[in-house]
Parts: C-alpha cells; sequence; structure tokens
C-alpha cells in the first residue's frame, strides 16, 4: 500500500471525530426516548460518513439545509472541535474558513432545542431539527426542515440565488432522502438551480426505505444520480459509507458551485439502521438479510477499521475518543435538562415588525 | 428608453401605478429583483414590466420557469438572506400551484424561526372579462385562513401605487391582489411622497352615511360606490368603508361605523362560503350585534367556479343594480 501523507490521516481523523460525536449525540437521544425523556426521536445513525465528510467540503458564509438525520453536518459545521474537545484530533490546516462563536455554547443550546427547552433555538416552538440557526456574523446559516419532505429543497436553491444575487461566491448545501425525489419541488427546484446556474448542491441520502417504501415502489430509473443529466447538471452516485469518496465528490461540487458553473446532484448510498423514528416499526418491513448487509457496512465501523488498518489509530485511541465524545455528549445534554422550560405566557409573534 | 415614472399627484391608470411602484421601489432599493413568467423581454402578460429588462438587466428581472412551487420557495430562500424577491404570478389563480411553498414554508417562518421573509407576491385577479374558471377568481380568503401573511387588495391607483411600495419594503410575505379589470378602467390620482415601510390595518371611509354602512374591496368598492350614488337619490345613505388591507384587519373603523348606522352589509367578488365577508360578519356579531337592527348581508358571487361567456358571469359578479336592491330591503327590515 502507498504510503498516504499526514495531510490524508489528519483529516480522516478529524472526520472520524465529528463522526463519532454525532453517533454518541444519537445514542444518547435515542437511549432517552426510550425512557421516556424525549417524546420522538429520529436518528442520524449510520449518515455520518456522508453528512460528516459532505459538510468538511463547505465552509463559514455557505448555506447548510438539513433533515432529521444529519446530526453529523450539523455538528461539523456549528462546532469547532478542537474547542470542544482539545487534543481529541490534531490541527489540520485546509484552510477551509470555519464558522465562528462559542462552540461549546451552540452545542449546549443544541441540545436545548432537542429537549424543547427554553433556550433552544425555537424556544420549545419546534422540535428537533425544524429550526434556523443564523448567526451572520459567524458565517453560519442553518436553516431547518419542515416535515414536508422535499419543500426544502427550493428554499435552499433561494440561499443560493441570494448568494447570486450578492455576487459573492458561497454555496447552498441541502440534504434530502431518496423519498424527497419524487416530489414536484425536487424537479421545480433542480430545473430552476441549472437554468439559472445557482451555486447549489443537493445531496440525496439514499437509504433505500422511505418510512416503509423501498425504492422499487419510489423510482423506476437505475439511480438517482441519472436524474441529473435530465437537469443538465452532474449526477454523481457515491458510496454514502465513505467519508473520504464522499468528501472527494462533495469537493469537485463546490469547486464548480463556487466558479458559477451551478448545482450538482449527488446520490450517496447509505444503509437503513434504523426506523423511520424511534416510535414505529418500519424497519420490520427490512429483510433480515438486508438489515445485516446494512450493518456490515456501518459508516463508523468501516472508518475505525480504516484508521487501524492505516495505522492511524489504535483500538484503544478509538476507545478513548468515544468515551471522550460520550462524555461530552452526556455532560451537555444533563446541563440543558436542568435548563428552563418555555414559558407559556412568553408571546410570540406572527408578523415580523 | 425605460419609462419614466408618472410625475407626483398626477391622475394615472391602476395598472401605471402598480407598474410605477415596482419601478420606483427597484430604483430606491437595488436588492429588490423580479421573479416570474414572462416578465422580461415580454414584459409580463399585462405588460406591467414593459421596459424593465432594459432598465435593470437579467440578473434582477428573471423569467421563471413555469413553476410556482419552485419559484416562492426560490423566493423564501433568498428573502431570508437579504434579497426582496418580487414575484408576479401570471394569473392569482395559478397560485394554487404553489400553495405549500407559501402557506407552510413562507408564512410559517417568521413564527417557527424569527426569522423574517420579507416577499411579495403580485396576484392579478378577479372577473369581469370572460376569462373563465381559471383567470378569473378571488382567491384571498385561502390566505387570510393562514396566519403569517399580510393581505392586500387595492381598489384605487393611490392605494395600488403606495401599497406595493409598502409591501416591498414589509418585513413579511405580502399577498398583494391586484384587479385586473382595473388595470385600465380605474384611473386616479397617486401620491408619491407618503411611502410606508409596513403594510397596516387601514380603511378608507369614502362616503360618510347614516343608514347603512357597507365593506368592500378590489372592484366590488366602484360597484359598492355607484350603487350609493343611485341610493343617496332616494333618500337612502350609505357608509361605503372601503379595504385596501385585508389582513391586519382594521376591524376598528368597521365597528365605529355598524355602531352609527346600526346596519351593515359586505360585499365581495368572491364566493360566499367561507369567504372574507364571513369574518367580517362574524366579528361584527360577536361585538357589536346588540347595536344591529337588521341581520348582517353579504353580498357576494354565489358557491360556483367562474363561467366562461360574458353573460353567464355577469350574473354571478354582484351588480350595482343587485346592491342597490338588496341594500333597499336591507333599509326596510
Amino acid at each position: 500500500m502507498r504510503e498516504l501523507d499526514a495531510s490524508v490521516h489528519d483529516s480522516l481523523r478529524e472526520m472520524h471525530g465529528y463522526m463519532r460525536l454525532a453517533r454518541e449525540w444519537d445514542l444518547r437521544f435515542e437511549k432517552m426516548f426510550r425512557t421516556g425523556a424525549l417524546s420522538k426521536w429520529y436518528s442520524s445513525v449510520g449518515n455520518e460518513a456522508t453528512t460528516v465528510a459532505a459538510a468538511c467540503a463547505i465552509e463559514a458564509g455557505d448555506s447548510l439545509l438539513t433533515l432529521h438525520r444529519d446530526s453529523g453536518a450539523i455538528l461539523r459545521h456549528y462546532l469547532d472541535i478542537h474547542e470542544i474537545l482539545p487534543g481529541l484530533v490534531p490541527q489540520t490546516s485546509s484552510g477551509r474558513k470555519s464558522v465562528g462563536g462559542d462552540s461549546r455554547q451552540r452545542f449546549l443550546r443544541l441540545a436545548c432545542q432537542m429537549l424543547g427547552r427554553k433556550h433552544g433555538f425555537s424556544a420549545g416552538h419546534e422540535r428537533s431539527y425544524h429550526y434556523n440557526l443564523i448567526e451572520e456574523q459567524h458565517g453560519l446559516i442553518h436553516i431547518g426542515m419542515i416535515s414536508h419532505l422535499g419543500s426544502m429543497i427550493p428554499v435552499a436553491a433561494g440561499t443560493a440565488f441570494a448568494f447570486q444575487q450578492q455576487g459573492n461566491h458561497q454555496v447552498a448545501l441541502n440534504f434530502i432522502g431518496e423519498g424527497a425525489t419524487s416530489t414536484g419541488d425536487f424537479h421545480e427546484a433542480l430545473n430552476i438551480a441549472s437554468v439559472w446556474k445557482l451555486p447549489f448542491i443537493l445531496v440525496i441520502e439514499n437509504n433505500r426505505w422511505a418510512f416503509s417504501t423501498p425504492t422499487s415502489q419510489q423510482y423506476a430509473c437505475q439511480q438517482l444520480a441519472d436524474r441529473g443529466q435530465g437537469y443538465g447538471i452532474p449526477g454523481v452516485q457515491v458510496d454514502g459509507n465513505d467519508p473520504e469518496a464522499v468528501f472527494t465528490v462533495m469537493s469537485s461540487a463546490v469547486d464548480r458551485a463556487r466558479s458559477g458553473e451551478g448545482p450538482t446532484l449527488i446520490e450517496a448510498m447509505l444503509g437503513r439502521h434504523r426506523g423511520h423514528s424511534e416510535a414505529d416499526d418500519s424497519l420490520d418491513l427490512v429483510p433480515a438479510d438486508e438489515q445485516d448487509g446494512y450493518s456490515s457496512q456501518d459508516p463508523l465501523d468501516l472508518v475505525e477499521k480504516k484508521l487501524v488498518d492505516r495505522s492511524t489509530l489504535s483500538v484503544s485511541d478509538l476507545a478513548e475518543i468515544r468515551n471522550r465524545c460520550a462524555s461530552l455528549v452526556m455532560v451537555l445534554v444533563d446541563e440543558a435538562m436542568s435548563m428552563p422550560q418555555p414559558d407559556p405566557d412568553l408571546p410570540r409573534r406572527i408578523h415580523a415588525d | 428608453m425605460p419609462t419614466e415614472s408618472s410625475t407626483d399627484q398626477s391622475e394615472i391608470l391602476y395598472i401605471d401605478a402598480i407598474s410605477d411602484a415596482l419601478r420606483d421601489e427597484m430604483r430606491a432599493d437595488p436588492s429588490v429583483v423580479l421573479m416570474g413568467q414572462d416578465i422580461a423581454d415580454h414584459g409580463g402578460a399585462f405588460k406591467i414590466t414593459r421596459g424593465f429588462l432594459d432598465e435593470f438587466g437579467d440578473q434582477r428581472i428573471r423569467n421563471t420557469p413555469i413553476a410556482e412551487s419552485g419559484t416562492i420557495g426560490i423566493a423564501t430562500g433568498a428573502a431570508m438572506l437579504g434579497t426582496k424577491p418580487v414575484i408576479e404570478m401570471q394569473f392569482a389563480d395559478f397560485i394554487s400551484c404553489g400553495f405549500n411553498q407559501l402557506v407552510n414554508v413562507a408564512a410559517k417562518m417568521f413564527w417557527r424561526t424569527e426569522h423574517p421573509v420579507p416577499m411579495v407576491i403580485r396576484l392579478p385577479g378577479g372577473g369581469g372579462m370572460g376569462a373563465g374558471a381559471f383567470h378569473s377568481q378571488n382567491i384571498e380568503a385561502w390566505f387570510l385562513h393562514t396566519p403569517g401573511l399580510k393581505v392586500v387588495t387595492p381598489s384605487f391607483s393611490g392605494d395600488a401605487y403606495r401599497l406595493l411600495r409598502a409591501a416591498i419594503r414589509d418585513p413579511n410575505p405580502v399577498l398583494y391582489f391586484e384587479h385586473k379589470f382595473l388595470y385600465r378602467r380605474e384611473r386616479s390620482a397617486i401620491d408619491k411622497n407618503t411611502t410606508p415601510d409596513r403594510i397596516e390595518a387601514e380603511s378608507n371611509v369614502l362616503r360618510s352615511g347614516t343608514d347603512i354602512t357597507v365593506i368592500s374591496w378590489g372592484w366590488m368598492t366602484h360597484r359598492t360606490l355607484e350603487a350609493a350614488s343611485t341610493l343617496a337619490e332616494e333618500g337612502i345613505e350609505i357608509e361605503v368603508i372601503d379595504l385596501p388591507v385585508l389582513c391586519p384587519l382594521d376591524i376598528t373603523t368597521i365597528l365605529e361605523s355598524v355602531e352609527r348606522t346600526s346596519r351593515v352589509a359586505i360585499i365581495h367578488e368572491a364566493t360566499s362560503t367561507g369567504g372574507f365577508g364571513a369574518e367580517i360578519a362574524a366579528q361584527i356579531c360577536q361585538d357589536a350585534i346588540w347595536t344591529l337592527d337588521a341581520p348582517v348581508l353579504r353580498i357576494t358571487y354565489p358557491d360556483s367556479p367562474p363561467p366562461y361567456h360574458k353573460d353567464l358571469e355577469a350574473t354571478r359578479i354582484p351588480s350595482a343594480e343587485r346592491i342597490c336592491s338588496e341594500l333597499r330591503q336591507l333599509k326596510q327590515q
């Protein structure tokens, strides 16, 4: 095997750090859901390689539009891992502009948001990932989802339109599931984005099941990436369990968008590791051997194996990283649990003044 | 050469007031961008943006594909980040294709996230021209049932100009209903020096009267005025309240008037059931029922899509004669 240079090791270590943090984040909330401390949870388990790697390719000033399964992208974009977990991963020198601000405080508010607390980003009015966080002074533009899947695709393209109107070189990154590719908004937004050459990257997290609907009942084309051709844009399918592959594809898409050449459609192939939400039995419909296949391709296991195989990290290093991530999540979520509930007497305005 | 804006205080056509407001606000604010079908080279189905492409260029005058949902969604995202989109729906009826983006994404955004969505959707609506079921509807009530939007329905050139500029400056999604029948028939003075920054509750008491309060908007305000003149000759004095803004609603002026006249009618071109007249009637009943000498009257389109033939359509739209006749009966109750 060819000797890898230090930056490749470091870059994978950094992605792994965020993937592990996202995994521990989700496992914590899954546990809270099971104990009744949370009324609803949609898990990101199994999507971390795609979401973390994709978010590594954007930078401060770019817009990020996410769904429930994108905690990896959110944590990657919001947090400076060196600040919240010093020494966990080596400093890299990619030249990427990170978003500014206090990472720990933002992380705590994110936990408050998940728990519906007053200090959450929606002050208890919206659940889990249905919120926005826009801190222009820190270059952070994150717009959350609504429940109507596919509806945020035009909005994401709209942020790209604002960037184009304002003549800067920012890009918009939007995640959707494969189910949302069946909506009219998928078509309308990609078509306009292509005609107007908007700096827009749409990543389909294809985990092959939309709630209980398999891809065979969702679309009849061979692969969703092929749809790019119909819009006159690149459509690329990538192994969504391989963060390095996702990062490579995303980097090209970002370069293309920043240079004014227009959008890219990326289809990241993933496994279905959890139910639609933790409250339903939709995972029971996924045949056992298919589920086993996905489990054997758990992106976190794969990346950890790669790190050990490359002698980047030892098994005990990985255990320590895991413990530190899990402890931080535990501390933050506990702290959020002790924060005040929303105040029912506080008015919420319908119109902006 | 771009069309020059009309001089202050002059009398201009309703359609030119809309065009002038767009042009003047685009000149004043470089973040305003127009989006719509056939609005660039063609100048729009009604030529309201004729000459705009030459003056403002193709970055700010954006022809869109036939994609109302995509267009409203893109406008929403752009509006959140400092661009001010004004969308022209070719016909108000077509906004149904963008319904979800409007009522679930744009309208709820501020309440959900406290991030404003300053955008305007211009909606050429209404009947009177034999344009059939999909080019004639009055659909304001669909959106008055959606918290988070503002709804504007100017009846006169002056309000059309002033409120369009205010709508563009307002930090909320504003639906601006412009009545096609009035485009080239309504002509009155406009004041370009008074351009507010927000859409707020307002009403025009166009005529004072002691017998009946009549509330209307859009084209129906003109028919109401016509009926009021006729009835005045018979000794029935109508107080005519025009509502250029339906949301937020100036209910105060309505209640004050009703308390004086004790009789009230609401006239709208939209269909009856669930129309905005029902809401106004309900508010009057809730807050002023003991001042009434007769039941609240609604004069509206029947619950029917607009028929194509002009003669058929004319039987549906409240005429000045029908308004006179129903108000005479109301006076006798």
